[in-house]
């Protein structure tokens, strides 16, 4: 056991290790790459369709269960799946990833939304809002540190996933996690591992210090 | 799952069951005081393992069928894991026979053994076997690595033999496994024998459906598969020769323990060793995944239509 924790030391701080195609720099950068778009493009699906549902309350039930369906479904299956439809391409790994992501989105961005008080909203109204200046006035404020939640916990989970762009040949930390299990290299499989694990938890902690700054007038 | 896989197993070593104290020990009933020194006997039945993926199976049912005809009672203990669980278990006396393939279980005993040739392979096994086990006569039937090409691009190219590779270095895309990529009995081999780059390796599944998928719609010009996988004649792809035997012959033999090795099991399982070939254990096999019959089944009725069952 002490010698494997100091062969992953070896393996995590050797500079070869970290230059090269297949060095750790790259295929960090690449895992960054596949986790951000993956999310970003979620983020443009999932944000207007809670706000939209959050806002006129209707299609909540199917947009709900279908983000739970979303949430069941089985990431490698779907990757196979789109692969054998797309051939060799990152459709496979995109669309399973932002399959991934928009359900954490979705539900998040309702709840904020619901969770806005209907008497403020009456108030806006009261005032004379019109229905788009309610939603960007008032509701989406309102609702932004739930919304916030939810980009976060897609951005860790996509993080932690994008590790399958490996098993359809492509890059990322994953490439580490399955070629060690191939050769059976169990240094190289921690260490995809552990830098993976490494990269969500950064993130997450960045993300939270950052919505603590941008909300840090707020009470709740 | 496939023949690869039995070598992996990289979390299954610690789940064998620890019943194996009394291997060898003065067990017999018979009064011949324990089996070691010369030949076993099979009098109280043979207990067949085999790994888990459906070709093993299939040969484990087919152990079963051709036992059972020469009178032997035979019973198989279906799907229990890779080689890390089954040997130990068949050197502690769960099981007693296993159905194998020559190189790999050879590259599983003595990782640097460098014997390719069905002969010397099987000196090879004989030397590194551990006490108590022993192979008998390989059969016909194998199971090896191949390297496929479509009919289109063994045409375009003009492919028949690996060594016709070289011809189109830094041109051709290969599809395979992660480990192939490091392995002699892939990229490197290819390489240190016969000479050939590829533009690029594709790390993909051991003739799975990702593989061969890409295969299929042209992503990889080369793929790396298992010649008794039923997909290959299927779609009419070709299968490179291989002229300066850089893949090791996987030739399926039985891997048994000495107290269990008597005549009879010899003869029944080299009768059926001789009559199995690689083409008839594609089909089987491709009648368990395909057409989603029981392994047993579909050994048994092979057993009987070639007389080693009544």
């Amino acid at each position: 056991m002490y010698e494997l924790f100091k062969n992953l030391g070896t393996w995590l701080t050797s500079g070869a290790q970290w230059s090269g195609g297949d060095g750790i720099a790259h295929r960090l950068a690449e895992h960054l790459q596949y986790s951000l778009l993956a999310t970003l493009i979620a983020a443009a699906i999932g944000l207007p369709l809670g706000l939209l549902i959050g806002h006129t309350g209707k299609g909540a039930f199917v947009a709900i269960n279908l983000a739970s369906f979303g949430r069941a479904l089985p990431t490698v299956g779907l990757v196979v799946l789109v692969f054998l439809a797309s051939g060799l391409s990152m459709w496979p790994v995109y669309i399973a990833l932002v399959a991934l992501a928009v359900p954490a989105i979705v539900t998040n961005t309702y709840a904020g939304m619901t969770a806005v008080d209907p008497d403020v909203k009456d108030a806006a109204r009261g005032q004379g809002m019109r229905g788009h200046q309610v939603l960007r006035q008032v509701e989406l404020p309102l609702a932004l540190p739930l919304i916030m939640t939810g980009l976060r916990l897609a951005l860790i989970q996509v993080v932690a996933t994008a590790t399958i762009a490996a098993y359809v040949s492509f890059g990322g930390l994953g490439r580490y996690v399955f070629d060690g299990l191939a050769q059976r290299d169990l240094v190289q499989v921690l260490g995809g591992a552990v830098l993976v694990a490494v990269v969500a938890v950064v993130l997450d902690v960045a993300l939270a210090g950052l919505q603590r700054f941008l909300f840090r007038h707020r009470t709740a | 799952m496939n023949r690869r896989t039995l070598l992996g197993g990289l979390f299954a070593a610690a789940s064998v069951p620890a019943l194996s104290a009394c291997a060898g020990g003065i067990t017999s009933l018979d009064g011949e005081g324990g089996a070691s020194g010369g030949g076993g006997s099979s009098k109280g039945g043979v207990t067949i393992g085999t790994a888990n993926f459906t070709e093993n199976q299939v040969l484990g049912h087919l152990y079963a069928a051709a036992l059972t005809g020469a009178g032997v009672k035979a019973t198989v203990r279906p799907n229990l894991g890779t080689r890390e669980i089954l040997i130990p278990a068949l050197k502690g006396g769960d099981i007693d026979l296993l159905p194998e393939y020559q190189g790999a279980l050879l590259h599983y005993l003595a990782p640097k053994a460098t014997a390719t040739e069905e002969g010397a392979m099987q000196n090879a096994l004989t030397v590194a076997l551990p006490a108590g086990l022993q192979v008998l006569p390989y059969g016909m039937a194998e199971d090896s690595d191949a390297f496929v090409v479509t009919r289109e691009t063994a045409r375009k190219y003009g492919l028949t033999s690996l060594a016709d590779l070289k011809k189109q270095n830094g041109r051709l895309v290969v599809g395979a496994a992660p480990e192939v990529k490091k392995r002699q009995v892939g990229v490197v081999g290819l390489k240190e024998v016969y000479g050939v780059e590829f533009k690029e390796f594709k790390s993909l599944d051991s003739s799975g459906p990702l593989v061969k998928g890409a295969l299929k719609k042209g992503d990889v010009d080369v793929a790396n598969l298992f010649t008794t996988d039923t997909d290959i004649q299927a779609n009419g792809w070709v299968v490179l020769t291989d002229p300066k035997n850089l893949i090791p012959g996987q030739h399926v033999v039985p891997l048994i323990a000495d107290r269990k090795a008597d005549a009879t099991v010899r003869r029944a399982l080299a009768r059926l060793g001789n009559v199995l070939t690689t083409a008839q254990l594609t089909e089987l096999n491709r009648q368990v995944d395909k057409d989603k019959k029981d392994p047993e089944d579909v050994a048994t009725a092979y057993a009987r239509r070639h007389g080693l069952l009544k």
